[in-house]
């Protein structure tokens, strides 16, 4: 009980510090997911007739998603320096995998014989695409966007090492500063903030994918 | 961290995609290798090393941190199949799928964890060394396995099962001779996902004394030499990549044959 | 209500134990008030093809998942070969009984020889011995051992994986086969043909036999007996399939058979069991004038053409004789040639064929025998003692 009534202590001498890595981190899922979500729905539905090039895609991606993460981080750091910069672009390239794939599923799922009336009815292929395709696969696509979300807010708490900032920062310092008081204090909300930060974002794209699925789908 | 195949949702998509290796990844991850290795042997002859860099990259010293890494990695891997697979089957058996669902979905939140600050609590709660470092990657871990494991298990048709239990088969003989065998392609993945994250995340090990290649990054951050940074991240990428080949090749070659 | 749905057959039965028996059983699942089934008896002869058939939710799978306890029953028991299996190893149990489900469930990571293998395999077989059954049951199904032995079960068809799921079930020579639907996901020319070579192989094996299906048609073909079943797996009528379709107990069974039902005698009579008519027959030799005026004189619109072995050539009517071409170039030849052990069935669909609305029987060695036409079948089914309003 102690340490509770101490963490909620350390927590509320720090508001303004607390929203302000609150809100990096934030930043970087809402643009992290946001240009991923863009690179990987195009991806997919510029593969969607090509096999080869849809497999090489993904392949790719997903060995994105191997390099450890404080390695992807560090590489660009000659080119780009330090800050938000590396710390984007690494988190961009781990976002990919997730939505992606699940954009060539999606579209994958597409029942032939909907798509097959859809242009008996003469729609043109981009209006089977976009009147069709992309929304019966949204759910899916959905789906794809949401894990790209909650693996960039576990992640984000590397960009403290390469001075980017988010709520790894209260993790770093307060390791630093082991076994002086607060510190403990400190990486508690870091990966408390985290988990909460996730858990809201959950609840915003469920409620996103409620609203935003087909009637009809169920997602 | 890496999580090369347990990206989808259960709820919305079949786990089947979890069960193929792409042809591809194959191909791709070795030229990726290849690629970064040329990059590493690049920049190691063409830059210039001043007095600092040569000692942090001093060959015998790399070797040393790579051989903790891997060491980290692979006993975390050993711990977390023991734990997780057991447990996965436990939690499958008749009568207990209200544990299941609730399993999964929290193992699905569970990627937001952030592996940092579940390093840097496991130090608080263990001090430092090797085993801290290995119990908090197994932590970490244990997540893809135990998930493709329930999944695993719970794709294998029922069908087949049933048809087993019709002649006669026992609940333990179902398990290791249809549902097992049906499941390692997918637990193969889970394993190989498990596999990558603990090499990544060793990189961290040195946050809290455990060693390993990330004290040549941290070293080249803390000292701003580009260089240093630069050969440590691809020496680590180049592990990783490796060692997902090798999953790739045993999620492959280890399937049953009969699996489409 | 029919006084007594067990019907004939099993009074001839009743010296003989029953291979099967269920005695008052009853499945409730938890959570669900009504019983799915209820107090049911039910003996089953051995050697005999017993069907179970009703509406979906009636309740016959659960029954015969009853029998080798992949559901135990809440109350009530199970005899097998005399002996009260109700509370026994049902694991046990199983190996003495072979098992078929619609969706086949082969071991997609075996091969077909090891799937096949199964039991015989938990049973201990010697290794040789389990060779040979597996060659022997494959050739049994219609499998050439040497090109599927080794093959796994995605190679398969349907219809080839549904005869390796019976050769496995019959792996350590069960004396009963549970069926649960097992040709219900199978094309219907595929299904006709699984059909028939099972009741050959039937007639060899004389295995007791459990069958379930949802289809009025394959009960009727399939079934010695046929036990037709309504709500909590409660036994309609059960006799034999011919006993059922002219006497159905009640308005339920009536239902049930649907209007085809008179129609559905036709694959019970055979052409031996009706009266054949005998147009004028006549040869290439035969005078043409002398034909015309047998025709004439007969009251069929065709006469039969035979060629000197007095096989069956063509249908030759009264302007054919009057034209001067040759008399087998017409087109009303007889391109199928129905067997007395035929089915009326087969010989309505032989007639509806050809223009002519007749239909030829020969015998083995394809002589002659004589005519079937629409007309005597249509005797034949007004004559039906069919019971009940619903003609």
């Amino acid at each position: 009980m102690d340490g509770i009534r101490s963490w909620f202590d350390y927590l509320s001498s720090r508001t303004d510090l607390v929203v302000e890595t609150l809100l990096q981190t934030l930043a970087y899922v809402v643009t992290v997911t946001v240009a991923a979500s863009i690179v990987s729905i195009t991806v997919g539905v510029l593969t969607r007739h090509n096999a080869l090039a849809k497999e090489l895609s993904l392949s790719i991606a997903s060995v994105f998603l191997t390099i450890p993460s404080l390695a992807l981080f560090t590489i660009f750091i000659p080119i780009v320096g330090l800050g938000f910069a590396p710390s984007f672009i690494a988190m961009f390239l781990y976002a990919l995998l997730p939505i992606m794939r699940n954009t060539v599923a999606g579209l994958d799922s597409v029942d032939s014989s909907v798509i097959e009336s859809a242009k008996g009815m003469g729609l043109t292929p981009n209006q089977v695409l976009f009147k069709v395709q992309l929304p019966l696969a949204w759910p899916v696509i959905l789906a794809g966007i949401r894990v790209s979300a909650l693996l960039t807010v576990g992640i984000s708490a590397i960009a403290t090492l390469v001075a980017g900032g988010g709520l790894g920062d209260f993790i770093k310092s307060g390791l630093a500063r082991l076994p002086l008081p607060n510190s403990l204090e400190a990486i508690w909300t870091g990966v408390i903030l985290s988990l909460v930060l996730a858990l809201a974002i959950d609840v915003v794209l469920r409620t996103v994918g409620r609203f935003s699925n087909p009637s009809g789908v169920r997602s | 961290m890496s999580t090369t195949n347990v990206v989808d949702n259960p709820e919305t998509l079949p786990a089947r995609r979890n069960q193929s290796v792409s042809q591809l990844d194959l191909i791709v991850i070795p030229v990726f290798f290849v690629l970064l290795a040329i990059l590493l042997t690049v920049v190691w002859i063409y830059s210039d090393f001043d007095g600092t860099t040569t000692s942090i990259l001093e060959p015998d010293r790399l070797w040393t941190q790579a051989q903790e890494q891997i060491t980290v990695a692979l006993w975390s891997t050993v711990l977390v199949i023991v734990l997780a697979i057991p447990l996965g089957i436990l939690v499958t058996r008749e009568g207990a799928p209200r544990l299941k669902n609730n399993l999964v979905t929290v193992l699905g939140l569970g990627q937001a964890l952030p592996a940092y600050g579940l390093l840097v609590l496991f130090f608080v709660a263990f001090g430092q060394g090797t085993l801290t470092v290995v119990l908090a990657l197994a932590a970490f871990a244990l997540l893809p396995v135990l998930r493709n494991t329930i999944v695993g298990l719970e794709q294998v048709d029922k069908s087949v099962i049933e048809a087993g239990k019709g002649m006669g088969l026992n609940g333990f003989q179902r398990l290791r001779k249809i549902e097992l065998p049906l499941a390692v392609p997918v637990i193969m993945g889970g394993i190989r996902t498990a596999t990558i994250i603990n090499v990544g995340m060793a990189t961290l090990a040195y946050l809290i004394g455990g060693g390993g290649l990330g004290i040549t990054i941290a070293a080249g951050l803390k000292l701003n030499r580009p260089v240093t940074i630069l050969v440590g991240a691809l020496l680590v990428a180049l592990i990783a990549l490796a060692f997902d080949f090798i999953g790739g090749l045993a999620q492959r070659y280890l399937r049953p044959k009969g699996l489409s | 209500m029919n006084p007594n749905p067990q019907g004939p057959q099993l009074e001839e039965n009743k010296v003989t134990t029953p291979k099967i028996s269920l005695r008052n059983v009853t499945k409730t699942y938890s959570g669900v008030d009504q019983p799915a089934v209820k107090d049911l008896d039910l003996d089953i002869a051995s050697g005999e093809i017993l069907v179970l058939v009703g509406p979906s939710g009636c309740g016959k799978s659960t029954t015969l998942r009853l029998i080798n306890r992949m559901i135990e029953p809440s109350s009530g028991e199970i005899i097998f070969d005399g002996e009260n299996v109700t509370n026994s190893d049902p694991n046990e149990l199983r190996r003495r009984m072979g098992y078929v489900i619609q969706q086949v469930g082969l071991f997609p990571h075996r091969t077909i020889a090891e799937n096949i293998a199964v039991v015989p395999k938990s049973l201990k077989w010697p290794k040789d011995r389990i060779r040979a059954r597996v060659d022997e049951l494959l050739e049994l199904t219609g499998m050439d051992p040497n090109v599927y032995r080794d093959r796994y079960p995605k190679e398969l068809s349907g219809g080839q994986a549904q005869r390796v799921g019976v050769a496995r079930a019959l792996g350590a020579e069960p004396d009963v086969l549970l069926m649960d639907e097992p040709f219900g996901a199978i094309d219907p020319i595929t299904r006709f043909n699984l059909q028939n070579e099972f009741l050959r192989l039937q007639s060899e094996l004389k295995k007791t036999i459990v069958f379930v299906t949802h289809d009025i048609d394959e009960a009727v073909k399939m079934g010695d007996r046929i036990a037709i079943l309504r709500d909590q797996s409660e036994i309609a009528q059960l006799d034999t399939p011919e006993a059922i379709l002219t006497n159905p107990a009640d308005a339920f069974v009536v239902d049930f058979l649907g209007s085809g039902a008179v129609l559905k005698t036709l694959t019970l009579r055979r052409l031996r069991d009706i009266q054949l008519v005998h147009p004028p027959e006549i040869t290439e030799q035969t005078g043409r004038a002398d034909a015309a005026a047998q025709l004439r004189q007969s009251d069929f619109p065709y006469a039969v053409l035979l060629d000197d072995t007095r096989r069956p050539i063509a249908w030759v009517d009264q302007k054919n004789l009057d034209s001067s071409d040759s008399l087998d170039s017409n087109s009303r030849r007889i391109p199928v040639k129905l067997q007395p052990e035929d089915t009326l069935q087969e010989a309505l669909s032989v007639m509806l064929q050809t223009s002519a609305g007749m239909s030829a029987v020969v015998d083995g060695s394809g002589q002659y025998l004589g005519t079937c036409t629409i007309q005597s079948l249509a005797e034949l089914l007004t004559d039906q003692p069919v019971d009940g309003a619903s003609l």
